[in-house]
C-alpha cells in the first residue's frame, strides 16, 4: 500500500482535492473551547478597545463646537457604542454560558487550522527577513510536501515556478517592487 | 441624434487593424491585472500607464480603456473563486458569487458575473452616448450635504437586513467606522488614534482589510472544516452560459433597478463605490425571501456587479466632463490623459471630438469583444480550482501577501492582514457580519467628511440636509429605508385587518 | 527616437557641469514619490516627468509613479524618512514639507533628506463663480455684506489654501468659512457647482474650469503678474490677470516644488538625479507643460537650493504662526 501511495497521489493531483478525505465524518473530538468563551474573550478585548480609542478621541476633542463636530466626535460616540454592543455581547455570552454552550473548534479542527496558520505566520516572518521570494518558495514547497503529502520533486517543481512566474510578472514585467532580502541582493537585485 | 453621427464618427477612428490589435491587447492585460490580487484596476492600470506613453492619443486610450475593462472584467474572478476582491466593488460580488463557487457553480457564477457587467457597462456607455451634456450638468448639483445624503441612504439600505443578532451588526459596523476614521483628519488636519505609530498615520487601509478578512479567514475556515475547495465537481461548458442567459429576463427587474443605482452613483463624483453595495442591499430588500441571500444565490451576483461596472463605466463621464475621477481606476486614466496633452474639462468634448468619440465608440466595442474574451476563459480560470487544495491554498496565501504589500509598499500591511485573518476567522465563527464592517470601513471616512464640510457650510445647521428637493429626498428615503421593516409591517397589517384576516400577523 | 535622443543629449551635455559625469547610475526602477492623491498638481508633474525621462531615454532605468497620499501626504513624508540611504526613491516635494510638521505634529524634517533641485514654483489665483462678483473690491464688499460667511474651498486643512484664507479675512475684514475637500479638482467642481463662493486653486486645477468660462480669475498672489501671454481662454491669458497687490490686497505665496532624495545617500547619487532633473528642464514635454499650468520656471540646486528652502521655511513658519495653524 505505501509503495503505490506516491504514484496514487500523482496521477489524482491533477484532478482531485487531497486534503483528507473529505466525505469522512468528523470524528468525535473533544472540544478545545466553547464558543461562549470566545464570544467572552472578543467582547472584552472590543471593550478595552473601544476604551483605549474613546480616551484618545476624548482628548483630541469631542464635542460640537460652532462650526461641527470636532474630529474626535464622532469616533468617540462609536466607542460608546462599541463599548455599549460588546458589553450588550459580554452579558448575553455569560447567560448563555450557564445554559451550556456548543463548541468553538474541536481539536482535530485545531489541529487543521494550525497547520494553515503556522505556517501563514512563519512566512510573513520569513517575508520580513528574507524576502518574499524565499518565503514564498519555502512557504508552498513546504505546504504541499508536508501537509499536502504531495511528492517531494513535485512541490519544489511548483513552488519555484510559481516563484519564478511571480518574480517575473511583479518586479520584471511591472516594476512593482516586492520585499527582498540576502539572496536576491547576491544576484543584483 | 448629433450624438448619433459623432458615434459613427468614432467608429469610423477605430476601424482598423491597429486599433483592433490593441483592443485586444489591452482586454488581455486588462484581465491579467485585475485577476492578480494587488494588481487588480487601479494599481494594474497604472503600471501599465507607461506602455502608452509612446503611441498616440488615441490608440493609447483605447488601449488603455481596454485595460480598463479587462481589469473590470478580471476582478470578479478572484472575489468568485478564492473570496478575495480585488477592488472595493468587488466585496458584494463575493457574498454569493463565492458560495457559488464553492456549491459547484463557479461556472454558472463567473458567466452571471460577466454578463451582468456587460449589461451595466452598456446601460452606462448609452447614457453617456446620448445624455453626456446634461448629466455633466447634473453632478455639478452634488455638494457635501448632497453626498452625505447618498452615503446615508448606503448605509440606511443596509441596516436591519441581516440575520445576526442586532448588536453583533451593531459592533460590526462601529468597529469599522472607528477603523475609518485612523489617521489623518482631513478636515481639521488632525492625527487621530494613530498613537505616535508611523505605520498607523495612513489610516488602515480597505483592501488590505479585505483581502485578509476575506482571502485569508477563508483558507482558514476551509481547512478547519476539512471542505478544501468544492470546485471539482463543476460541470464546464458552453451549456452553463446558455443556460444562464436563457434566465436572465426573469431577473429584469433586479438588473434594471442595479443599472439605475449604477449609473446614478457614477455620475454622482467620488459616489461608484457605493453603488454595488446599494445594488446589493435593495435586491435583498426587495426580494421575497431576503434570507436566500448570502447562501449563493445568482441574483446575489447579479445584483452587485450590473451596479459597479454601471456606475464603473458612468464614473468616466464625470472624468471626461469635470475632471473628478469617480473611482480609483478612473484617477489613473485621468493622469494617462493629462500627459498626452488632454485635460479633462467642460471643454474637451467641444475641442477633441475625435478623441471623445473615439473613446465612446472604444467603450462599444471593447465591452463587446471584452465579454467574448472572458467567456471563453471561464472554464480555464474555473478549472483553477480543480488544482490540488495542497497546492493552491499556499498560492492564495502569497498571492495575498503581494496584493497586501503592493498597495502601499508597507511590510506593516502583511501583518495586518494577518492579524484581519485572525479577526474574520473568529468574527465569522461567533456570527458577527463582516458586511457592515466592510462597508463602514470603505466609506465610514468619506461619510464622516461630507457631514462636517456640509456642517461647516451651514453653520451648524442640521436642516441643511433638507435644504433643497435633491438633498431633501434623498435623506428623506434614507430615513423611510431605514424604518422599511417597520413600515413594511404596519401596510402588512393594514392590509390584512381590511382583509379580515387576522389570524396571523 | 534615436535622433531627438541624441540631440536633447547633446543639448543636456554641453550644460553639463564636471560632476554629473560622476559614475553612479540606477540600477533599480527609480521610484518617483508623490505626497498628493491621483489626478493630482504633483501627479501631473510626476507623469510629465515619467513621460519625459522615458521619451527623451534619459535614464536606463523605467521610472515609477508610486501615490502615497495617504494623511494629506505624511505618509509620503515618512516613506522617505525612513527609506534612508535608498537612492533610488525620489520625492516630488512642495510647501507641506514645511507646514506638516507644525500642523500635525508630524516627526520629520525636510533637512533630513537630500535636496536635489527646485523646479519650479506654482502660482495661487484667487477665484470665484463666474456669476460671482467681477473684482477683488466687489468681492470683498459682497462677502462683508453677505448674511453668512461666503464659502471658500480649498485643498486640505492648515495648509496652503486655509493660510491664504485667513489672511485674507486679516487683511479685509471679512468672514470667510474654509471647507478642506480632498483635492483642488474637486475644490473647482464645487466652486462650479455654486456650491461654494470663491476657491484659491493653482492656475492648474482651476485651468479648464476658466477655459470654459465657468469661473472667475480675480488676482494672483504674487508680486508680478504671471509671464504667460499666450491667450489661454477666449479673451484672457495668464499674464491679463492682476495681481492681489494692484487690486489693493497686499498678499503673496509662492509654493515650491522641489526633488528630494532620501537622506544618507551619496555625492555621486545627489550629482546623477540632479543632472537628470537638469535634462528634463531642458526637454520640450517640460516646456509645454510650464506653460500649460503656469508654473513659474526656477531651477535651483546645491547651496542656492539650501539658501532657499532656508528662507522658505522660515516664511512658512511665520504664517503658519500667525494664523495659528502650529500645534501646540
Amino acid at each position: 500500500m505505501t509503495a503505490i501511495r506516491p504514484e496514487q497521489l500523482m496521477s489524482q493531483t491533477d484532478i482531485e482535492i487531497v486534503v483528507d478525505d473529505p466525505t469522512a465524518p468528523d470524528e468525535n473530538s473533544p472540544a478545545v473551547v466553547g464558543t461562549g468563551t470566545i464570544e467572552i474573550i472578543v467582547s472584552i478585548v472590543l471593550l478595552l478597545l473601544a476604551v483605549t480609542l474613546g480616551y484618545d478621541n476624548w482628548r483630541t476633542g469631542a464635542s460640537w463646537d460652532s462650526t461641527g463636530p470636532e474630529p474626535g466626535y464622532f469616533p468617540f460616540y462609536l466607542c460608546v457604542v462599541l463599548a455599549g454592543g460588546s458589553l450588550y455581547g459580554l452579558v448575553a455570552a455569560l447567560l448563555a454560558r450557564r445554559a451550556g454552550g456548543e463548541p468553538f473548534i474541536t481539536r482535530a479542527q485545531a489541529r487543521r487550522v494550525m497547520a494553515v496558520f503556522a505556517p501563514t505566520l512563519l512566512f510573513c516572518l520569513v517575508t520580513q527577513f528574507l524576502g518574499l521570494y524565499v518565503a514564498s518558495f519555502l512557504l508552498i514547497a513546504g505546504f504541499m510536501r508536508l501537509i499536502g503529502k504531495i511528492a517531494l520533486w513535485k512541490s519544489l517543481l511548483t513552488a519555484f515556478l510559481f516563484t519564478a512566474i511571480m518574480f517575473v510578472t511583479f518586479d520584471i514585467a511591472f516594476d512593482v517592487i516586492m520585499p527582498k532580502g540576502p539572496l536576491e541582493a547576491a544576484f543584483g537585485f | 441624434m448629433e450624438a448619433f453621427g459623432l458615434l459613427v464618427h468614432g467608429f469610423a477612428v477605430l476601424l482598423t487593424w491597429k486599433t483592433l490589435l490593441l483592443m485586444m491587447v489591452g482586454l488581455v492585460l486588462g484581465i491579467f491585472v485585475g485577476v492578480l490580487p494587488g494588481l487588480g484596476g487601479p494599481n494594474g492600470v497604472a503600471i501599465l500607464l507607461p506602455l502608452t506613453f509612446t503611441m498616440d492619443p488615441t490608440s493609447a486610450i483605447v488601449m488603455l480603456s481596454c485595460i480598463y475593462w479587462g481589469a473590470l472584467f478580471g476582478g470578479a474572478i478572484t472575489s468568485i473563486l478564492f473570496n478575495i476582491p480585488g477592488e472595493a466593488w468587488s466585496v458584494a460580488t463575493t457574498f454569493d458569487g463565492y458560495p457559488m463557487a464553492q456549491q459547484g457553480r463557479a461556472a454558472e457564477a463567473l458567466t452571471a458575473a460577466f454578463t451582468s457587467s456587460f449589461i451595466g457597462s452598456l446601460v452606462a456607455v448609452l447614457l453617456i452616448t446620448f445624455l453626456a451634456p446634461m448629466i455633466s450638468s447634473f453632478a455639478l448639483k452634488f455638494g457635501p450635504p448632497e453626498f452625505f445624503a447618498v452615503y446615508l441612504l448606503t448605509f440606511c439600505s443596509f441596516v436591519g437586513l441581516g440575520r445576526e443578532a442586532k448588536h453583533k451588526t451593531v459592533i460590526s459596523m462601529s468597529l469599522g467606522l472607528l477603523l475609518a476614521g485612523i489617521g489623518m483628519d482631513t478636515v481639521s488636519g488632525q492625527l487621530r488614534m494613530t498613537f505616535g505609530s508611523a505605520e498607523l498615520l495612513r489610516g488602515i487601509n480597505f483592501l488590505v482589510a479585505v483581502i485578509g478578512l476575506f482571502g485569508i479567514s477563508e483558507i482558514l475556515l476551509t481547512m478547519e472544516e476539512r471542505l478544501a475547495l468544492r470546485g471539482h465537481a463543476a460541470s464546464i461548458s458552453l451549456r452553463v452560459v446558455l443556460s444562464v442567459w436563457k434566465d436572465l429576463p426573469k431577473y429584469w427587474v433586479t438588473l434594471l433597478r442595479s443599472s439605475f443605482i449604477g449609473c446614478w452613483l457614477g455620475i454622482t463624483p467620488g459616489g461608484a463605490i457605493a453603488a454595488s453595495f446599494m445594488g446589493y442591499n435593495l435586491a435583498k430588500r426587495f426580494a421575497k425571501d431576503p434570507q436566500s441571500f448570502g447562501k449563493g444565490r445568482i441574483e446575489g451576483v447579479f445584483a452587485p456587479e450590473t451596479a459597479a461596472h454601471a456606475s464603473g463605466t458612468s464614473a468616466l463621464l464625470p472624468m471626461l466632463a469635470l475632471g473628478i475621477p469617480g473611482s480609483g481606476t478612473a484617477a489613473i486614466l485621468l493622469g494617462g490623459l493629462m500627459v498626452w496633452g488632454l485635460n479633462p474639462g467642460p471643454l474637451l468634448f467641444v475641442e477633441h471630438k475625435d478623441f471623445v468619440w473615439g473613446l465612446i465608440a472604444s467603450m462599444y466595442l471593447g465591452n463587446v469583444v471584452g465579454l467574448v474574451l472572458v467567456l471563453t476563459t471561464v472554464p480555464i480560470f474555473a478549472s483553477i480550482l480543480r488544482v490540488p487544495f495542497a497546492a493552491v491554498a499556499p498560492m492564495i496565501v502569497v498571492s495575498c501577501a503581494i496584493g497586501a504589500y503592493a498597495i502601499q509598499n508597507a511590510m506593516f500591511d502583511i501583518w495586518l492582514m494577518l492579524g484581519f485573518g485572525v479577526v474574520g476567522y473568529v468574527f465569522k465563527k461567533i456570527g458577527i457580519p463582516l458586511a457592515p464592517f466592510t462597508l463602514a470601513l470603505v466609506l465610514g471616512n468619506r461619510a464622516e467628511d461630507a457631514f462636517r464640510l456640509s456642517m461647516i457650510g451651514a453653520g451648524g445647521d442640521l436642516r441643511v440636509f433638507w435644504s433643497n428637493g435633491l438633498v431633501g429626498s434623498i435623506t428623506t428615503l434614507a430615513i423611510l429605508l431605514l424604518f422599511w421593516p417597520i413600515i413594511d409591517g404596519l401596510i402588512r397589517r393594514v392590509g390584512l385587518a381590511r382583509g379580515g384576516a387576522s389570524t396571523s400577523r | 527616437m534615436r535622433i531627438p535622443v541624441k540631440a536633447v543629449g547633446a543639448v543636456a551635455a554641453l550644460l553639463m557641469s564636471a560632476p554629473a559625469l560622476a559614475g553612479w547610475e540606477p540600477t533599480k526602477p527609480v521610484e518617483i514619490v508623490v505626497a498628493a492623491g491621483a489626478g493630482g498638481a504633483s501627479d501631473q508633474m510626476a507623469r510629465m516627468m515619467q513621460a519625459a525621462i522615458q521619451k527623451n531615454n534619459l535614464m536606463k532605468q523605467p521610472m515609477v509613479v508610486s501615490l502615497k497620499g495617504g494623511a494629506s501626504g505624511a505618509e509620503a513624508l515618512m516613506y522617505m524618512k525612513s527609506s534612508e540611504g535608498d537612492p533610488n526613491k525620489v520625492l516630488i516635494a512642495y510647501s507641506l514639507i514645511y507646514m506638516l510638521p507644525l500642523s500635525a505634529k508630524i516627526p520629520f524634517n525636510w533637512r533630513e533628506l537630500t535636496p536635489v533641485s527646485v523646479i519650479a514654483l506654482d502660482q495661487f489665483v484667487l477665484w470665484d463663480n463666474a456669476a460671482g462678483p467681477k473684482s477683488v473690491k466687489e468681492f470683498i464688499e459682497a462677502a462683508k455684506a453677505a448674511g453668512s460667511p461666503f464659502k471658500m474651498g480649498g485643498t486640505g486643512s492648515k495648509r496652503e489654501d486655509h493660510v491664504l484664507t485667513v489672511f485674507l479675512e486679516q487683511k479685509t475684514g471679512a468672514k470667510f468659512s474654509y471647507l478642506p475637500y480632498k483635492s483642488g479638482g474637486e475644490a473647482a467642481t464645487q466652486l462650479v457647482g455654486n456650491h461654494t463662493e470663491s476657491n484659491v486653486n493653482n492656475p492648474s486645477e482651476n485651468l479648464e474650469v476658466w477655459r470654459a468660462g465657468q469661473v472667475r480669475a480675480l488676482c494672483v498672489f504674487d508680486k508680478e503678474r504671471i509671464s504667460y501671454t499666450t491667450k489661454v481662454t477666449e479673451t484672457q491669458s495668464w499674464h491679463d490677470i492682476p495681481t492681489c497687490k494692484e487690486e489693493g490686497l497686499d498678499i503673496q505665496y509662492l509654493m515650491l516644488r522641489a526633488m528630494f532624495l532620501p537622506g544618507k545617500v551619496t555625492a555621486e547619487q545627489q550629482a546623477f538625479y540632479t543632472d537628470l532633473f537638469q535634462k528634463v528642464t531642458q526637454t520640450a514635454e517640460y516646456r509645454d507643460y510650464m506653460e500649460k499650468q503656469a508654473l513659474k520656471p526656477i531651477f535651483l540646486t546645491g547651496k542656492d537650493m539650501v539658501q532657499f528652502l532656508e528662507e522658505d521655511d522660515a516664511l512658512n513658519k511665520s504664517l503658519m504662526t500667525e494664523a495659528g495653524f502650529v500645534a501646540k
